[in-house]
């Protein structure tokens, strides 16, 4: 075919100092699956939010739907004209209202004069939608009460319906994220029977296993560039995809010695959340342990509840001998602090640093009752601890008192990092330490950690970045739903700590896939 | 010459010599920047003087005028510092300040003259009453997680009927002239209560800026979550910060009724709005962007020179809402925008 449902091309994004997107460019056929790739990131989701009219782009980039361009930025009427509809990761559905107005959200028909939403019509409309979808749904029932494929089923009916039929292209920002398994095949049925009437679907996912299996072609970011432009899906298995997705120059960092001594420092007993079941962990003094699986299988939420960030049901952590309970109804983490406990959380600006106070003020937040007297804070101490670590870490600009905000990602990060380690702690629990950081700050972030080890800390690294995960390591334990299901040690690999990650299966599977890497790393 | 030298040792200790720094702007024009954002309103002020001087000279700079600013805001400085308590730890609106004020303030005349105690237990009584309304507003919006500004509407409403109700609705005046002596003694020709309010504001700029527990209210004010997750316990600060609220609100009550001898219920609730012109007009004194004690206290005398000098050229009584709701929305927006600038 000649003309090509999407094109995108020479499409570039720019946030302050970072380029989120470099000169990225895709293009889809009628009919076709696409699926894309990468870690996290490396552009997916801003590429959405253009598409989607979020993000204005940086100029010079253009978008094509069926030849026709589309202006720039994108306006939510013309990207509806266009047929270009979009499926979040939650899916989007407001759990308490009905089918039909979940589906018909946006377009509802009203009475001219009344203003009466007519409801007659619309849920009409929503059968009509759902059945030509080969859809049975009571329109009537209320999202919430659906079932996981149902509730697919409904956000999918609600993306297609302004599309002429097999027109169209529909994107699937990590949508299936919130499937079960099973729900998984009757979803992939439903998107076939669209893309055999032609219409096109971006599929944007994680799983790489389902990305595999399902996609005509696909492309891979990294670093926010294509390094990887429609490639038939069927020349290339998932170890391939992941060594796309990383790359070669991100093990650069080299591996140090491991610094881990016989003691224990930390262990946690029987940590259960909503998400995690019986979850053990013992770290030994100068150990880094690296805790890593697939979003929403619970690696993230052990790491937050053995800090006291995150309130568990069951569990106690022991801390240089000293017992907390996991379980309390308190959400402060005051003992924790104390008891040396310190967790660097992903989100900066939101759980970690308050961006409209200083680098000090920050920085010696979890001191200053310690360390200061309870009439007076004390200026001296401050001056040094800020000192100290703007000069470990390389904090730039190195102005004690500029505003957190108004530093760059990484150095943030630093100040977020320092905070922590100023206070020498015995456990740090860290959660994606260089997430969206540029590569210097990640090779100082690092090395910072790494100290901090060689210091007799025990290190927990909560992270879906292989890269992290093996430059930093002794071993990572693999969660999935809520388990431990592998662990690993000795010389580690991204693509090993990748495979296990992303590959789908747990067990035996997890050598296969270790092998495979192997090969691939030898080519 | 030197800095040759250095550049080449520079180079040979570290394998990462530090760019120079990006160009600032000149030292003369930085140090102009901060004043004018730091002491733009104290400018204003000295300029609204001025032209008040001019134009009633004989009348504006007098004694007399000078005693009538700086008298008769007392009231006004304990219920800003009360509000500035909550704000201070991120809770934006409690409008029931003034009501808690003013109900404090009519416990203590009804309790001395219709019901024949004695002023000092009154007082106390007076002061223990708006800080359980304080503690009830806490347990409120802290404990059960209900909307700030509901609750202290709610509350504001009902404490001016209660207070209506138990003044029966009247004036009440007849307390003892030495009481009076609390707020009323001269001090170097003003009211000793006017130092109370230095003191008060002092001392609680002390505690924000140098205390442990004041740069625990800071980050509670900025971020929650961050002040949470660095061991701080917010929640006790923020049901603290009602409680506190509450104890100034009840103090200044006291020692404005020993002020005026007595109280009528109705009066209180115009006072909401100069606390909350002169609290947020103080964002924009000292320290641009964040609210603080000092930028307060300068706010409310700035409003009451406005004021005082706006009716001393023959305007009526309005100008007080005019002049107070036009600096509350003004102050409103310089704030927001030196916040946005800062954050």
């Amino acid at each position: 075919m000649t003309t090509r449902r999407l094109e995108v091309s020479g499409l570039s994004k720019t946030f302050g100092r970072t380029r989120a997107l470099r000169a990225v460019g895709l293009e889809i056929a009628p009919g076709e699956l696409h699926g894309l790739v990468g870690q996290n990131g490396c552009g997916k989701s801003t590429l959405v939010k253009i598409l989607t009219g979020v993000y204005s782009p940086d100029p010079g980039g253009s978008i094509a739907v069926d030849g026709r361009g589309l202006a720039l930025p994108v306006r939510p009427a013309a990207q509806r004209a266009a047929g270009v509809s979009v499926v979040h990761q939650n899916l989007g559905l407001v759990d308490d209202r009905t089918v039909w107005e979940n589906v018909r959200l946006g377009r509802y028909q009203a009475g001219r004069f009344t203003r009466r939403i007519n409801r007659k019509v619309e849920r009409a409309e929503a059968g009509r939608i759902l059945e030509g979808l080969g859809y049975r749904l009571d329109v009537d029932s209320p999202v919430g009460r659906l079932s996981a494929q149902d509730r697919a089923a409904v956000a999918i009916a609600r993306a297609v319906q302004d599309h002429r039929p097999g027109g169209g292209l529909v994107i699937f920002d990590e949508s299936t994220r919130a499937l079960g398994c099973a729900a998984r095949g009757r979803f992939f049925e439903l998107v076939r029977s669209l893309t055999a009437e032609g219409t096109s679907v971006l599929l944007i996912s994680h799983q790489l296993d389902e990305v595999v299996e399902t996609t005509d072609r696909v492309t891979v970011l990294r670093d926010g560039a294509v390094v990887e432009s429609a490639v038939e899906t069927r020349d290339v298995d998932e170890a391939a995809l992941t060594t796309m997705m990383l790359g070669r120059h991100l093990a650069s960092h080299g591996r140090a010695v491991s610094h881990a001594r016989g003691e224990q420092v930390a262990s946690v007993r029987g940590l259960a959340t909503d998400l995690v079941a019986d979850f053990d962990l013992e770290v030994r003094r100068g150990e880094i342990v690296g805790l890593t699986g697939l979003v929403g299988s619970g690696f993230v939420e052990a790491a937050e509840a053995m800090t006291g960030a995150r309130r568990a049901e069951a569990g106690t952590l022991t801390v240089d001998g000293r017992e907390l309970p996991l379980d309390r109804r308190r959400g402060c983490t005051e003992e924790f602090v104390r008891a040396g406990v310190a967790f660097v959380p992903e989100r900066r600006l939101e759980e970690g640093l308050a961006g409209e106070l200083s680098v000090t003020e920050n920085l010696t937040l979890p001191r200053v009752r310690g360390r200061g007297g309870r009439l007076r804070i004390g200026a001296e101490w401050q001056h040094a601890e800020t000192a100290a670590m703007i000069e470990r870490l390389d904090i730039r600009p190195p102005n004690p008192r500029a505003p957190v905000g108004t530093l760059s990602g990484g150095n943030q990060q630093k100040v977020l990092l320092g905070k922590w380690l100023a206070g020498e702690p015995k456990l740090l629990v860290l959660h994606e330490p260089t997430q969206a950081v540029d590569v210097g700050a990640r090779h100082d972030i690092i090395d910072a950690v790494r100290e901090a080890a060689r210091g007799g800390c025990g290190v927990v690294l909560a992270s879906i970045d292989p890269s992290d995960l093996a430059v930093l390591c002794d071993r990572v334990l693999v969660l999935r739903d809520g388990r431990v299901v592998g662990e690993l040690g000795g010389e580690l690999e991204p693509e090993t700590i990748a495979h296990a990650v992303f590959g789908g299966e747990s067990g035996p599977r997890q050598e296969n896939a270790m092998a495979d890497a192997e090969e691939v790393a030898r080519q | 010459m030197s800095t040759i030298r250095d550049e080449g040792l520079d180079t040979l200790a570290s394998a990462d010599p530090r760019p120079p720094a990006p160009g600032r702007p000149s030292p003369v024009a930085a140090v102009a920047r901060k004043l004018v954002s730091h002491y733009a309103v104290v400018g204003v002020w000295i300029a609204m003087i001025a032209v008040f001087a001019g134009a009633e000279p004989g009348v504006f700079f007098t004694g007399p005028t000078f005693q009538a600013i700086f008298g008769s805001q007392q009231a006004l400085v304990f219920l800003a510092l009360a509000l500035l308590c909550t704000i201070s730890v991120g809770e934006f609106v409690d409008l029931s300040v003034p009501a808690v004020f003013g109900f404090a303030a009519t416990i203590l005349p009804v309790l001395v003259v219709n019901h024949g105690w004695g002023v000092w237990p009154a007082a106390l009584v007076a002061v223990l009453g708006a800080v359980f309304v304080g503690a009830i507003n806490g347990f409120l919006v802290v404990v059960m997680g209900v909307n700030t500004i509901v609750v202290t509407l709610g509350m504001s409403t009902l404490l001016a009927g209660i207070s209506l109700w138990i003044s029966d609705m009247n004036t009440i005046s007849g307390l003892p002239t030495g009481f009076g002596k609390i707020a009323l003694t001269d001090v170097g020709g003003l009211p000793i209560s006017f130092y109370y309010g230095v003191v008060l504001a002092l001392g609680f700029a002390y505690v924000l800026g140098c205390t442990p527990l004041g740069r625990h209210m800071r980050f509670v004010g900025a971020n929650r979550e961050v002040s949470r997750l660095s061991g701080i316990r917010v929640n006790r600060i923020r049901f603290g910060s009602f409680v506190v609220a509450g104890a100034f609100a009840g103090v200044g009550a006291v020692i404005d009724v020993a002020a005026l001898g007595g109280f009528n219920a109705t009066t209180s609730s115009s006072l909401l709005l100069p606390v909350f012109a002169s609290v947020f007009l103080g964002t924009a004194v000292v320290e641009p962007g964040r609210f603080n004690p000092i930028g307060t206290f300068v706010g409310i005398y700035f409003l009451a020179t406005g004021i005082l000098g706006l009716q001393l050229l023959g305007l009526q009584d309005w100008v007080s809402d005019v002049f107070y709701g036009g600096v509350l929305v003004a102050a409103v927006t310089v704030a927001t925008v030196l916040r946005r600038r800062v954050g």
